[in-house]
């Protein structure tokens, strides 16, 4: 372990690296403040030396703050939320020892030496029993409202008023040495500076006391409440059961309690018309009460549509019928294959059905206009009946 | 004496078979229970005059009368189905109850790895109407649950519930039940 030679050192230290001791007690309770980070706000070398100093400890890829300042920081800005009692029991056997020395004790320098520290110890007991007291209370809080186990969150509370007791003791103890058990050494040392801290002191327990009360009624009360809770869950558990069982009717009284039961939350929403008053509807007033109502008279006839007749049976009956269709690539095709003129060709086609002289004529027209590239078109006219037609090839 | 100002109102809101809680996040509602809680003894005396019973629960008011509509099967029906949602909302969370918030989208998620808040979930459906996806069901009931002024929507945006004072008297309707001693006993084995 690193020992520092001076107090020079510690906080110069302390100083050197103020940035990244503040960011790292901020996130004491995250456990995970990775060695990149930090070098983040602060260089290399500097970093070593904390290390070396034990300023910091290195734990794999994570850094955290030397327990021993950390205890340091938490004590001085009272952040620290743990409870502990053991302090106050060594200080109070500590306090013990220097009243006896001082009484022992001849030399009046000396006598002077353990008095200061009887004065010290005293006002750190104060201060201890009261940061303890507010810590339990807070601890009690947040227990009850945060902890969502059940059985850990009865477990806390069980402790936290273990510490309670402990506190309590702890009060006490002090409480009967500064009035009782030492009264010899509070009558031999009179001391201004003493009788002031004593006087303080007494004052903090008694707030102390008064705090505890408080605290323990808070423990009952939600010790109570989560008992309560505990067993209306178990209730709500058994009843379910039942009622999945179907026997819920016949094993509870739930029939009877029903029958007893005349809430109105129970017949569901019920609405009341009440007629209109004669006399109303004989007034202006009610003109516009009587549109409103014939408004919406009318909106409900609008909406009301005629029934449509029955479907008779012989449209859904099912009815085939074929159609012959003319196809144009196929007659291109052969005209192409046969060397023919079009129209000759066209008009001694052999089509699949019974076609039209007319008929003829548009396939001639709708052959011309699709297939026109592939044909050779002659500047020569052929005669039939009194149509004039050009002669086209294939080419 | 005269009778409060709101006297209409409350009467108009709690004949429909709802409860006016004092943690209601609607201002008219908790304007509503202050005045009845200031001049109980003179309302309740005024609605008995017209067969309305004005009960007082925990932090709680509703209307009782003396001769429900209600057939006991109903109430047998409508027991039934605040039973289901009790266990189902003590699955979800064994805290909730009158003030607790609650989002369900986190309802969902916790059924998504809670087997038996799944199950129970699945087997609300009898209660929404032939809804299928559990999102569906959990909305239906939030539904109900409101118009039944037992929840309320506290944020819209970030769609949290609170739960009513009200629901105080579904856990006491719960508790009131007595199952008997051999029953009790069988269960637990």
């Amino acid at each position: 372990m690193y020992i520092f030679n001076s107090i020079h050192e510690i906080v110069n230290t302390i100083a050197l690296a103020k940035g990244l001791i503040e960011e790292m007690f901020e996130k004491r309770k995250l456990l995970s403040f990775r060695y990149e980070y930090a070098l983040d706000l602060i260089d290399g070398n500097r970093l070593q030396m904390l290390l070396e100093r034990e300023v910091i400890i290195q734990n794999g890829a994570y850094l955290e703050l030397d327990e021993r300042f950390m205890d340091f920081f938490e004590l001085l800005l009272e952040a620290n939320e743990e409870i502990s009692t053991a302090s106050i029991d060594e200080n109070i056997q500590f306090i013990r020892q220097q009243m006896d020395y001082y009484l022992k004790e001849d030399n009046l320098s000396r006598k002077n030496g353990y008095l200061r520290n009887v004065k010290a110890i005293l006002k750190k007991i104060g201060k201890i029993t009261i940061r303890n007291v507010i810590n339990l209370q807070r601890n009690i809080d947040n227990t009850f409202k945060n902890e969502p186990n059940y059985k850990i969150k009865i477990a806390k509370l069980e402790n936290l008023d273990s510490k309670r007791i402990d506190i309590k003791k702890l009060i006490d103890t002090t409480d009967e040495l500064i009035t009782n058990k030492e009264r010899i050494f509070f009558q031999q040392a009179t001391d201004e500076e003493l009788s002031y801290i004593v006087l303080e002191l007494r004052k903090e327990l008694l707030d102390s006391g008064h705090s505890l009360i408080r605290s323990q009624q808070d423990i009952i009360n939600y010790l109570n409440q989560i008992k309560n809770q505990v067993q209306l869950v178990e209730k709500i558990r058994k009843v379910k059961y039942l009622r999945n069982q179907f026997e819920l009717l016949s094993k509870s009284n739930l029939k009877d309690i029903l029958t007893k039961e005349q809430s109105v939350i129970l017949e569901g929403r019920t609405t009341a018309t009440f007629k209109l008053s004669l006399n109303f509807l004989a007034s202006d007033d009610a003109r516009t009460a009587i549109l409103k109502a014939n408004s919406n008279n009318r909106d409900l006839k609008k909406r009301k549509r005629p029934e449509a007749g029955v479907i008779k049976d012989e449209y859904l009956q099912e009815a085939f019928s074929d159609e012959v269709f003319i196809n144009l690539e196929e007659i291109k095709n052969s005209f192409l294959a046969s060397g023919n003129q079009l129209f000759n060709f066209i008009m001694s086609y052999q089509f699949q059905r019974e076609v039209s002289f007319e008929e003829r004529i548009t396939v001639f027209c709708q052959m011309v206009s699709l297939y026109e590239n592939e044909f050779d078109i002659r500047q020569e006219f052929g005669q039939y009946q009194q149509i004039e037609y050009a002669l086209i090839y294939s080419k | 004496m005269e009778l409060p100002k709101n006297t209409a109102d409350i009467f108009e809101y709690l004949q429909k078979g709802l409860f006016i809680s004092s943690n209601s996040t609607n201002e008219e509602i908790r304007k509503m229970y202050y005045t009845i809680e200031e001049y109980y003894e003179l309302l309740n005396d005024y609605f008995t005059h017209i067969n309305f019973c004005l009960e007082q629960g925990n932090e709680y008011y509703y209307f009782s009368r003396k001769e429900p509509k209600a057939t006991l099967e109903q109430k047998i029906n409508r027991a039934y189905w605040w039973i289901d949602i009790l266990d189902f909302f003590k699955t979800y969370n064994e805290s909730f109850g009158a003030g607790y918030r609650f989002s369900p989208a986190d309802i969902l998620v916790q059924s998504n790895m809670n087997m038996e808040l799944q199950i129970k979930l699945d087997g609300l459906k009898k209660h929404s109407a032939g809804k299928e996806k559990r999102k569906e069901i959990l909305d239906s009931i939030i539904d109900r649950l409101i118009k039944e002024s037992f929840i309320e929507n506290e944020n819209e945006i970030n769609n949290t519930y609170k739960v009513m004072t009200a629901w105080n008297y579904l856990e006491q309707l719960i508790e009131s039940i007595n199952i008997t001693d051999e029953t009790e006993n069988e269960i637990s084995q």
